[in-house]
């Protein structure tokens, strides 16, 4: 079956294209949504159907079938299977962006295809549903696109320095947690906890480390290693002192932020924007370098860092000034 | 194939039924005479931890006439609905349509109530709870709760009834001198229908002073041909004028796609059957 829905967003086109990349942002907007894992562009994960009295969890992968930046086209195909039973479910979901001054104009074109046990019930129930899951993912893409566009006031100018440059492809290599090589179960380890660059990473203290799964002192050692090699550091251990506090500002390693799918738009904080904000605070000597790196290309991505920074530092001074009034 | 495991209860009374639920949270269902719930259970599309059976309470069952209205039971079966004397004097439509739901076993089985809550656009009596403008009463923790038929068909298979919510019965007004017919559109006798239409006329010097019209599976939830209900009423009571009626009773409607109709057959067949159904239902 064909579906169509569209929606405006109240940003430009090029915001909207960079946000319809980041499958972290994306993926979240599908309600009942669930991420496994992504390397580079396959996306694991799951999907909760529940309608009424049925309910139903698909398990399968998703990749980008097709980015073409000059004509504002992203297709994304996905396929799943029901992890309790035969049934399978596809679909190909085609993303035309049209720029409209300052807004852009979105329209979702899906195709889906599902078997097994629907078909055995003999009506269009999946068809029923999964025309309504787009319907909210559409919607829920479209909040979080205006959303997005609410958040960073200091943010235009670095987005028009952006659009000057051509070489994102080979600044983002460098950044990219594969450029390490690092071994497989340590690369696992990180992208599962959300870790997806070398600024991420640079942003985690030893503990932090320790604490995912699969990652151990030898792990560890490695990756200080690999990171001085470019003249990276672990972020530092938090200041003694105030223990308390500071555990709580940096305890939770980053997640996918998959579980809490049902409101994607109040979900400001991206993984690496997470650990972003961190690095920031701990040494602006690294995070300046990397800049005279990376150039303009960084800048324009580091929007959301920017909102997701003020997001996180207003959520540590609100526990802060709990834990404070608990104290006293 | 056999449902995923769930716990069974079987409460002898209304409040033990909603405490039952209540306690148990999201996962719950209400089971009456199964008739919906246990194919999809069996199919695993559905997979509830606990089923509370109100098999067992028999405050609601049978009709009690109540003067302007009369109150039927949630669990009053398809087969008592064909054959009370009530219902057959004052809501004919409601026999009439009950006797088109599927087979005699599923009719002996299936209930009134658990038609409704199911909240099935395919299913037959949704349409006509809501053509007759009937009122739904649920009784759930903070007490009783009347929720009109036009508020109560939310979403697909979707419903106003709250988690520990039991619906307990269904007011349905008389409608003295009103004609009525319930046409409906099938592959097979106890096959869903593809498109249902469940009409009311009252009729004045040979015009139709009012019509009402419910329209099953055409939509993710039953609803009114108002457009053609407009238009019914005040036209002249003859097969024409009520056709050019029925004309517009696809207008506005989303019907679903599947193996036996696309949207447009399906307006189609809303046509027809509004035209056969209106037709019937002022006597021409």
């Amino acid at each position: 079956m064909e579906l169509e829905h569209s929606f405006t967003v109240p940003v430009p086109e090029e915001r909207a294209w960079e946000v319809l990349m980041d499958v972290n942002r994306v993926a979240p907007c599908m309600p009942g949504a669930t991420l496994d894992s992504v390397e580079g562009d396959d996306i694991k994960g799951r999907i909760k159907v529940k309608v009424g009295p049925i309910a139903m969890t698909y398990a399968g992968t998703a990749h980008f079938a097709e980015r073409d930046e000059q004509n504002h086209v992203i297709v994304l195909e996905a396929s799943g299977k029901e992890t309790r039973g035969a049934g399978t479910a596809s679909a190909t979901v085609r993303s035309t962006l049209q720029e409209q001054g300052a807004q852009t104009h979105v329209v979702v074109n899906t195709t889906l295809n599902v078997t097994g046990r629907p078909a055995q019930f003999g009506r269009g129930v999946m068809a029923e549903v999964g025309g309504k899951l787009i319907g909210i993912f559409a919607s829920n893409l479209a909040e979080m696109l205006a959303a997005d566009s609410a958040q960073p006031a200091d943010s235009a100018q670095p987005a028009d320095q952006g659009r000057a440059d051509g070489e994102q492809e080979g600044d983002l290599d460098q950044r990219s947690l594969e450029s390490l090589v690092l071994p497989v179960r340590t690369y696992n380890g990180l992208r599962r906890t959300g870790i997806h660059t070398v600024d991420d990473l640079a942003a985690q203290t030893r503990e932090q480390l320790l604490a995912i799964e699969g990652i151990g002192p030898a792990s560890v050692e490695e990756i200080r290693q690999k990171l001085a090699d470019r003249g990276l550091t672990l972020r530092e251990s938090p200041v003694s002192g105030n223990g308390v506090a500071g555990s709580a500002a940096v305890q939770p390693p980053p997640t996918v932020p998959a579980a809490t799918a049902a409101e994607p738009a109040t979900e400001p904080v991206r993984p690496a924007a997470a650990t972003a904000s961190n690095a920031g605070r701990a040494s602006d000597d690294d995070a300046i370098d990397l800049l005279s790196v990376a150039g303009a290309p960084v800048l324009k991505r580091a929007i959301p860092v920017a909102a997701a920074v003020v997001t996180v530092a207003v959520i540590v001074l609100r526990i802060r000034v709990k834990r404070r009034k608990a104290r006293g | 194939m056999i449902p995923s495991k769930f716990d069974y209860v079987r409460p002898s009374s209304l409040d033990e039924a909603v405490r039952a639920l209540a306690d148990a949270g999201d996962d719950a269902k209400v089971i009456a005479g199964g008739q919906s719930l246990l194919p999809l259970l069996r199919l695993r599309l559905a997979n509830p931890e606990l089923l509370v059976d109100v098999g067992g309470i028999d405050e609601l069952r049978g009709v009690t006439d109540e003067g302007d209205s009369l109150l039927i039971g949630a669990r009053t079966t398809h087969y008592q609905l064909v054959h009370d004397p009530l219902i057959a004097e004052h809501c004919g439509l409601i026999a009439e349509t009950a006797e088109t739901v599927a087979d005699p076993a599923v009719r002996h089985r299936g209930t009134f109530g658990g038609s409704l809550a199911h909240g099935d656009p395919a299913g037959d009596l949704p349409a006509v709870a809501l053509a007759l403008d009937a009122t739904l009463i649920a009784r759930g923790p903070g007490g009783d709760r009347e929720i009109p038929a036009a508020d109560f068909f939310v979403d697909y298979l979707t419903t106003a009834l709250e988690p520990a919510e039991v619906l307990t019965g269904i007011r349905v007004p008389k409608l003295p001198g009103w004609g009525y017919r319930y046409e409906k559109f099938h592959r097979t006798a106890q096959a869903w229908a593809t498109v249902g239409v469940a009409a009311l006329v009252q009729r004045s010097n040979g015009q139709v002073a009012n019509a009402r019209i419910g329209l099953t599976n055409m939509g993710p939830v039953p609803v009114r041909a108002t457009a053609a209900e407009e238009a019914a009423t005040g036209a002249q009571a003859s097969r024409d004028s009520l056709r050019a009626a029925a004309s517009r009773a696809g207008e506005g409607t989303e019907p679903p796609a599947d193996l036996h109709g696309a949207p447009d057959y399906r307006r189609h067949l809303a046509r027809v059957l509004t035209g056969r159904a209106l037709a019937a239902a002022a006597g021409v």
